[in-house]
């Protein structure tokens, strides 16, 4: 699907044993702000980003509506005085039952950006406790735990999360354990590359030989040095978590009512693109692909900021 | 080589059995029957409904028969759904539509993708790249959902041009939409991918020593350059083949192709075990059958990687 | 239309029906099509073609081509012959003798008998069969069908005999007028014994499969499409025009308007929510708005001990949420394709039904408004928090939306929507998961019991078990009275008073249909078309 496609497209491929990205010391985060702030595209997308984040919190407080009221003036002739207007306060016009889809979009797109960045923390999280642990203890343990992915990587999840979401009923935090549970095997794939080579290095040796406990050698040494590859990973997942989440939408399976998404607002919008109310489809389709354009510059830029190898 | 092969069919098979597995155990505790309707069923139909499919029996007793008929007689069982077909007939029907579906949206993925991102790759930072960059990026952000009906808009109503679905026994022009529609997506993450991967090869020492030998930049990309910058996109190209089939539920749905993925859309909905189950394993074959395949091909390309 | 029908034959006790019963009746003079083809749509795959095992209506129009009943029902919904020439009723509505005519034949050349007939019925009543309409057997009052329906007797039991290879005799339990009516429906159509017993389940495959009504199954191609061509052994197929019928199966709503407007297909129905009044501006020779004997209603959770809010138990809040609910909005700027606001359960257009008056159906909505809010205020305002429960569709959504908008603005009720996919959904109606279920019925044959019944106390589709036992003797009575119309209107009147339920709408079918295609039955209710009776004039 939509996740481990796109992020394939970016990381390295999984049965790639050589390590790409080596993140080292403490300096190397400067040299990749630098690197990052020369970067137009990343930093254009960041200012972007910043912004929709400023209008999806605060974008509320400046409506004269929220997302719920119906509008009755509107109800039964949107097509005809539902547009898009400055003086009825409905900016970006009203839905088919007469809601305002400004304050609704802005709903949306909270909802989309944190189903994206609940479930790419989900991924990252449980990805990097696998793979670091699988490649630190080694031997069985690894053996096993990769045999495990290895299993888990067939099973085909786009019917795994209809299921899903059909067994536990659509609730927005299923959704971001939904989205985030299926994206974490690559994720344990390059942690582990990259913990087998950070496992015979001096510091981690040290650690071994004044007593550290396993857990807190992980915990300290293994997974803070492997923080550069997961936020590139984690940025590049975000905009594929709310590809996902609007597919479910789509299917009907998104979030409950009055509350909404962007792909929920998409997928009513283009059921409406025959009724002469392009508005319904235009904003919320022009915010998420905003959304998604600011998203994949500042992952592009974060990778190749934080990846020291030059492309 | 032959012992790895081994290995990972011998690993297929806990793979297709936890697949069995998790969707029996998902089916069994999701709320309602297959059997419900909008009218209230009376008790004495559903029990006479649940006594023919064998539903009154313990839940591992089904299962293990469930897998003893597929092991020995390669059945899947009756569907509850549609009452005179079998799972297996279902999947006849279906599987050849998904997989011709999926098969001419992989070709016509890789035949756009991967030129586009080698010319992008070739022309950094020329108005071509920054074209292709920007198309890579606009079609992996437009729902394809959003993309279909624009098309059947376009092409079926305006133009007048190609069928607005179904399969029509398979004719060409009954295919063209549903491949765009699934095609597009990911020839962008090739196209991104090639790209990429393209640059990172050219910069590389070898190249530019070919290059400073003074030989044509032509024969420098066909026969140096092209090889290695395949890799990371072979590597893609199984899970997007894998994906293609397996994600073609919203083509199925939207064209109405008669494909797998309505089937098993409808199936979860309706609580058809039988058919969920059976389309979920065989999708697990073919993507462990994929990730095998790549394995291969990378190995054929790469002789450094070495299966011990 | 139905009990009126049925009445009147019953008081002629011996009558065998006269009427023309031929296919399409096409005037002297029309300039008919070249190629005489009927296309349309469907929502949704049916799930078989078998008449006895088919539930729904999907399948019900497409095995209504294939397979002839004894009975048809004509442009208006009256009973006219098909395998029967006539019937008589004998013993007080009690014994029912079918004459066969000569000439009906299957599709194999084979004579249809009355012995297809007893077959295809103890089929539909054997358990073995586990047909998900089992229960309609059970419902025609044929002798011993309740027994066999639930195990306790043979199949060969059933009230039902061959007299000879032309006369059929049909025995009930308890007199039921109707009867002859429900002959109009699959399960009580007749099957192919030898093809059934030669193929098993594959006999419905178009390569086996054996029918006796005016098409045959040409092509079936699962969530795709199918064909139907025209039976040459059909007893009135000279009178058939239409040669070829296609199905197109397209789930999605906007997709299959679409498709309509390329003219891949004649009709299209349902039409996708909301586009109604744009259809009927942009093409007002092809879009209909018909009566459909549906009702939609949102039942109120009567269970003791549920978790259903307390304030809930009393009337008057009751009623204050009915009375805020603003049909006209709901009929007239949401559905808006000729749909009617609801004050009661029975649609409107039931044969041989008279709207009792309500007195809330009289009020304006500002009264009402101001009267929901008094009864509000009267029980204390309480602070209530309501689960209300729909199935994943765009309509509900709308609908239940608005309905929660109104309760907040007007009575400062909050209401949870909760909207589940269609299993999940059935089965929280089921159990009781809900305070307010999105609820549709629609009725098995033309007559108002068909809806009330369904509020008695043991009816296997009142969700939200009310139970009154005034209710219930009403109803019990109205099943052998002369004039069951007063016993109706008193029913009605407890649903309301008692405010059992929230009516919200009586259903109207809104479709596309090419012009081209003639002989539609638009005054059917019931919304029963025969193929047989179209044909297609030329472009103009």
């Amino acid at each position: 699907m939509l996740t481990r496609r796109a992020t394939r497209a970016f990381i390295s491929p999984p049965s790639d044993p050589t390590p790409e990205v080596a993140v080292k010391g403490r300096s190397l985060w400067a040299d990749a702000g630098a690197r990052f702030a020369r970067n137009r595209a990343a930093v254009a997308g960041a200012v972007v980003l910043a912004l929709l984040c400023v209008f999806a919190f605060l974008g509320g407080l400046i409506s004269p509506w929220d997302n719920e009221t119906i509008d009755w003036g509107m109800l039964g002739q949107v097509s005809t005085v539902g547009g898009p207007s400055l003086e009825t306060g409905h900016w970006f016009g009203v839905d088919e039952t007469g809601r305002d889809l400004y304050a609704r979009t802005v709903q949306g797109t909270r909802i989309s950006l944190a189903v994206g960045i609940i479930g790419a923390l989900v991924a990252v999280g449980i990805g990097t406790v696998w793979g670091a642990v699988a490649g630190y203890v080694g031997s069985r343990v690894d053996n096993v735990m990769m045999r495990l992915v290895d299993v888990m990587i067939a099973v085909p999840y786009m019917f795994v999360l209809i299921l899903l979401m059909v067994v536990f009923e659509r609730s927005v935090i299923m959704l971001f354990v939904g989205v985030g549970l299926i994206s974490w095997l690559d994720m344990a794939r390059i942690v582990r590359g990259q913990t087998l080579t950070l496992k015979n290095r001096e510091f981690v040796e040290a650690a071994i030989a004044t007593g550290v406990r396993t857990p807190t050698i992980i915990a300290r040494h293994i997974v803070p040095n492997l923080l550069g590859i997961v936020v590139v990973y984690a940025t590049l997942l975000v905009p594929s978590m709310i590809l996902f989440e609007s597919f479910v939408s789509f299917l009907g399976l998104g979030v409950q009512e009055p509350q909404t998404s962007l792909g929920a607002l998409i997928a009513q919008g283009a059921s409406q693109m025959r009724n002469d109310v392009p508005w319904m489809l235009g904003f919320p389709l022009a915010i998420f692909v905003i959304l998604l354009f600011a998203l994949f510059f500042v992952g592009d830029g974060l990778r190749d900021a934080l990846d020291p190898k030059d492309r | 080589m032959t012992a790895f092969l081994i290995r990972r069919l011998l690993i297929a098979i806990p793979t297709i059995l936890f697949l069995i597995v998790l969707s029996f155990v998902l089916m069994e505790v999701a709320p309602g029957s297959p059997f419900d309707s909008e009218r209230g069923v009376p008790q004495y139909v559903l029990d006479n409904l649940e006594a023919k499919y064998g539903l009154d029996r313990p839940p591992w007793e089904r299962l293990g028969l469930y897998v003893w008929n597929i092991v020995t007689d390669f059945d899947f069982g009756p569907t509850f759904t549609y009452r005179d077909r079998t799972v297996n007939d279902i999947i006849a029907q279906g599987f050849p539509v998904t997989l011709t579906y999926g098969f001419w949206s992989g070709i016509a993925a890789m035949a756009v993708g991967i030129p586009l991102g080698i010319v992008a790759a070739l022309k950094q930072n020329s108005w071509i790249d920054t074209l292709a960059v920007g198309f890579s990026v606009g079609a992996q952000v437009l729902p394809n959902f959003v993309m279909a009906p624009i098309l059947v808009l376009v092409f079926t109503l305006w133009l007048g041009w190609l069928p607005g679905g179904g399969w029509g026994g398979g004719q060409w022009n009954y295919l063209v939409l549903p491949v765009i529609a699934l095609s597009t997506s990911y020839m962008a993450s090739i196209a991104r991918l090639t790209r990429s991967s393209m640059l990172e090869v050219l910069n590389a020492p070898f190249i530019r020593t070919a290059r400073a030998k003074g030989l044509p930049m032509r024969r420098v990309v066909w026969r140096h350059a092209l090889k290695p910058a395949m890799l990371p996109v072979i590597s893609y190209l199984g899970p997007t083949f894998a994906f293609l089939i397996t994600g073609s539920v919203l083509i199925d749905v939207f064209f109405s192709t008669g494909g797998i993925g309505q089937f098993f859309v409808a199936a979860a909905l309706g609580r058809d075990y039988a058919i969920i189950m059976g389309v979920t394993i065989l999708y697990g074959v073919i993507v462990v059958a994929l990730n095998l395949l790549v394995d291969l091909l990378y190995a054929w390309i790469d002789p450094k990687i070495r299966y011990a | 239309m139905f009990r009126r029908s049925a009445l009147m034959l019953s008081a002629a006790t011996a009558m065998a029906l006269t009427l023309p019963a031929t296919a399409a009746e096409v005037p002297e003079g029309t300039n008919l099509a070249e190629e005489q083809v009927f296309r349309y749509r469907l929502l949704d795959q049916f799930p078989t073609l078998d008449p006895q095992l088919n539930e729904e209506t999907a399948g019900s129009h497409v095995i209504r081509q294939l397979f002839e009943g004894l009975m048809n029902q004509d442009a208006q919904g009256n009973l006219v012959p098909g395998v029967a020439t006539g019937f008589e009723a004998s013993e007080g509505n009690t014994v029912y003798t079918f004459t066969l005519r000569d000439d009906a034949r299957w599709s194999n050349g084979e004579p249809v008998t009355a012995q297809d007939f007893v077959y295809a019925w103890r089929r539909a009543a054997d358990p073995a069969t586990a047909s998900p309409y089992q229960w309609y057997v059970e419902l025609t009052q044929i002798e011993n069908a309740a027994e066999i329906v639930a195990g306790e007797m043979d199949p060969s039991e059933l009230g039902v005999e061959a007299v000879d290879n032309k006369t059929l005799r049909v025995t009930l339990t308890n007199p039921l007028p109707y009867f002859p009516a429900m002959t109009t429906y699959a399960t009580l159509f007749p099957a192919p014994q030898a093809t059934i017993e030669e193929h098993g389940d594959d006999w419905t495959d178009p390569a086996n499969m054996v029918s006796n009504g005016a098409y045959v199954l040409d092509s079936l191609s699962l969530n795709e499409t199918f064909t139907l061509t025209k039976n040459p052994e059909y007893w009135d197929a000279e009178n058939v025009v239409i040669d070829r019928v296609e199905g197109y199966v397209v789930n999605d709503s906007n997709q299959s308007l679409t498709r309509y407007e390329a003219g891949e297909y004649d009709m299209l129905e349902p039409l996708p929510a909301g586009a109604y009044p744009r259809l009927e501006e942009e093409r007002p020779d092809e879009a209909h708005s018909v009566p459909r004997l549906c009702s939609y209603y949102y039942p109120i959770n009567f269970r003791e001990g549920d978790d259903v809010p307390e304030a809930l138990r009393d009337p008057n809040v009751r009623r204050a949420l009915s009375l805020a609910v603003d049909r006209d909005v709901i009929v007239d700027q949401v559905l808006q394709g000729g749909q009617r606001p609801a004050y009661n359960f029975t649609h409107w257009a039931t044969a041989g039904f008279e709207l009792p008056e309500m007195d809330m159906a009289s009020m304006t909505q500002a009264e009402r408004d101001a009267e929901a809010q008094r009864l509000w205020e009267e029980a204390g305002s309480p602070d209530l928090d309501l689960r209300l429960i729909y199935n994943t569709s765009d309509e509900h959504r709308q609908i239940a939306t608005v309905v929660s908008q109104m309760w907040k603005q007007k009575l400062g009720v909050d209401t949870e929507l909760s909207n589940s996919e269609w299993a999940v959904y059935l089965e929280k109606r089921r159990e009781g998961g809900f305070d307010l279920a999105r609820s549709a019925w629609c009725g098995d044959y033309n007559e108002a019991s068909t809806f009330l019944d369904l509020m008695t106390t043991p009816h296997g589709s009142n969700d939200g078990k009310f139970s009154n036992a005034r209710y219930d003797e009403l109803m019990a009575q109205s099943k052998t009275a002369e004039d069951p119309q007063p016993l109706y209107t008193e029913a009605e009147q407890i649903i309301a008073d008692e405010v059992a339920m929230i009516p919200i709408y009586h259903y109207a079918n809104t479709f596309l249909l090419n012009p081209e295609i003639k002989g539609f039955p638009m005054e059917n209710v019931e919304n029963n078309w025969y193929v047989k009776d179209f044909y297609r004039v030329a472009e103009e």
